[in-house]
């Protein structure tokens, strides 16, 4: 019989088993943990998100919130109509932070992989459903490059062009300079926008002269203005048309007046004669007289319709129609 | 030399797979090859152990320490423990292990195999190999297998350690990475290339020993060589099992 202390297989035995179990131990609790950390024990919610295109989505992949990863990417398969379709589970203890309302975004950086990422502006909103189908927002930095790196060449050409020595810009400041020297100047402005100082003393040669001639026409206007006075004196004033014409028309008045008076007479005359038409010969008389002081008013009828046309010229119908 | 490689690349595979043959079959199991096969797992793991754990504890500290001080750098601390757990946990440590394995007990088990060869014990059949190295073989392959579980537990505390401090916050981070790493698919892989490696190192030195001359003066070169096949075997493990995972 072999010495237990000698033989070193039975000392062997059980450290090889502790070292046996402890393995088996290790190798079990860790295919246990990694299911727990894969989420295998957790009840989840399935949410399906649609993008236009899935590159750098890989399955595993986590969905972020706030920074915080709220679920994982189990399965990605393109959809019937050409769309990447992913499909992710959320635990129910995160699923709080998902709501109807919630965006979802695809990004995908210069450095790293892509991101899925949740935002949820109301977090009071409904409850996002089971099996929800959502689009996804695409922000890729990377596909914007091309598109901007070409803006920023033609910017650069059309500097570049802008720059040149002899490029329109350079002109326009050249010209600039020249203008500025020139009104810089003794003909100030004016020889800078004209183009010489020979033009700018024309154009002050021109103005002194119309200030000259602006004076000439105040002096005209000031004569202008004396006539008119006198014009006005003339018609309106003492002895001018206006009056003339009053007291014309006062004398004619009083003619008319006679007139009337003599037209009286010769009515009581006519009837005194009808009276005594028998006797022809007194009447004969009388009708001498009357017709002597008829005449004469007449006559002074006619002067005094003489004088007015005389004095009022533009009076057409000068005939004076008598009763 | 070259034109026997392919003939001692079969009877090698033949010898492999008629000891793993009898290492799966529960008959094998009599109390002599239990306790033969206890005592070279506590030989190849046991004793090695606190420096085993010392060892991978300080190569865990290191690198973990390396990836994520240059991760931060280029702002990609995020993937410091993914990156950790694929190099060192999925990579080094088993390779790690069938490399301490190999050199410390292989290397022992194929000169010996050789004496056997030469003292002309062999010269019955396979009975006193699989009397005496069946056993053997068998406690090697448990131990590359012990080892690396242990070696891996290690690494990943040490990641945590590392990472997070001791605080319990940075767990959900670290089981998130850990769950994502560890695919069903990478694991499957993973315990294949494991079982490979505790294969390869018990079978290859025994299969080198048997093969080769059958003089006294070769039986110092029967350990490197049985080494050298061992390296051979795991480089392109390794180089099969990164290209399935990677490529």
């Amino acid at each position: 019989m072999p010495d237990p202390a000698l033989d070193p297989s039975l000392r062997a035995g059980p450290k090889a088993l502790a070292v046996l179990v402890a393995s088996a131990l290790i190798a079990a609790a860790f295919v246990g943990y990694v299911l727990y950390a894969r989420g295998f024990f957790e009840r989840t919610q399935r949410l399906v998100l649609v993008a236009e295109d899935g590159a750098g989505v890989t399955v595993g992949m986590d969905l972020t919130f706030s920074g915080f990863p709220v679920g994982r990417v189990q399965k990605i398969e393109l959809a019937g109509d050409g769309k990447a379709r992913i499909e992710i589970d959320v635990p129910e203890k995160d699923a709080k932070w998902l709501r109807a309302s919630s965006v979802f975004t695809l990004e995908r950086s210069l450095v790293g992989g892509a991101r899925l990422r949740a935002f949820t502006g109301d977090l009071e909103d409904k409850p996002l459903p089971e099996g929800a189908v959502r689009p996804v927002l695409r922000g890729d930095a990377t596909e914007e490059l091309p598109g901007l790196i070409a803006a920023m060449k033609r910017l650069l050409e059309n500097l570049e062009h802008m720059t040149a020595a002899d490029s329109n810009l350079n002109a326009s400041f050249a010209s600039v300079k020249t203008l500025t020297e020139r009104m810089g100047g003794p003909g100030g402005a004016l020889a800078g926008i004209l183009g010489s100082e020979e033009n700018a003393r024309k154009v002050i040669t021109a103005l002194d002269r119309a200030n000259a001639t602006l004076a000439s026409l105040e002096k005209v206007s000031a004569r202008l203005d004396g006539m008119l006075g006198k014009a006005d004196e003339g018609v309106f004033g003492a002895g001018g048309v206006l009056e003339e014409t009053r007291k014309t028309v006062t004398q004619l008045n009083a003619a008319l007046a006679q007139a009337r008076e003599s037209l009286k007479k010769a009515d009581a005359i006519l009837a005194d004669a009808q009276k005594v038409s028998a006797s022809a010969r007194e009447a004969t008389t009388d009708l001498g007289a009357l017709r002597a002081e008829v005449e004469a008013s007449l006559r002074r009828v006619s002067a005094l319709i003489d004088e007015i046309n005389r004095k009022w010229p533009f009076a057409r119908d000068t005939e004076v129609k008598l009763p | 030399m070259l034109a026997t490689l392919p003939g001692r690349a079969a009877r090698g595979l033949v010898f492999g797979a008629e000891a793993l043959a009898a290492a799966l079959s529960p008959s094998t199991y009599t109390a002599p090859v239990r306790a033969l096969a206890a005592r070279q797992l506590c030989e190849a793991a046991w004793d090695v152990l606190p420096g085993f754990v010392a060892a991978c504890a300080v190569l865990g500290a290191l690198v973990v320490r390396v990836i994520d001080s240059t991760a931060r750098d280029f702002g990609l601390a995020g993937y410091s423990l993914d990156l950790y757990a694929r190099l060192v946990v999925l990579e080094l440590v088993p390779l790690f292990v069938a490399l301490l394995v190999s050199v410390r007990s292989g290397a022992a088990m194929g000169t010996e195999v050789a004496l056997l060869r030469v003292q002309g014990v062999l010269d019955g059949g396979n009975d006193p190999l699989r009397a005496e190295l069946l056993p053997r073989g068998i406690g090697v392959a448990a131990a590359v297998l012990s080892l690396t579980a242990i070696g891996c537990l290690v690494a990943l505390l040490v990641a945590y350690v590392g990472l997070y401090g001791f605080s319990p916050w940075g767990h959900d981070a670290y089981a998130r990475v850990i769950g994502r790493v560890f695919a069903p698919a990478v694991m499957a892989g993973f315990a294949l290339k494991v079982a490979f490696f505790a294969v390869a190192v018990a079978v290859v030195p025994v299969a080198a020993s048997v093969g080769g001359p059958r003089a006294m003066d070769s039986v110092p070169d029967a350990a490197p060589r049985g080494l050298v096949g061992i390296f051979v075997l795991l480089a392109l493990a390794e180089a099969f099992s990164i290209a399935l995972l990677y490529a």
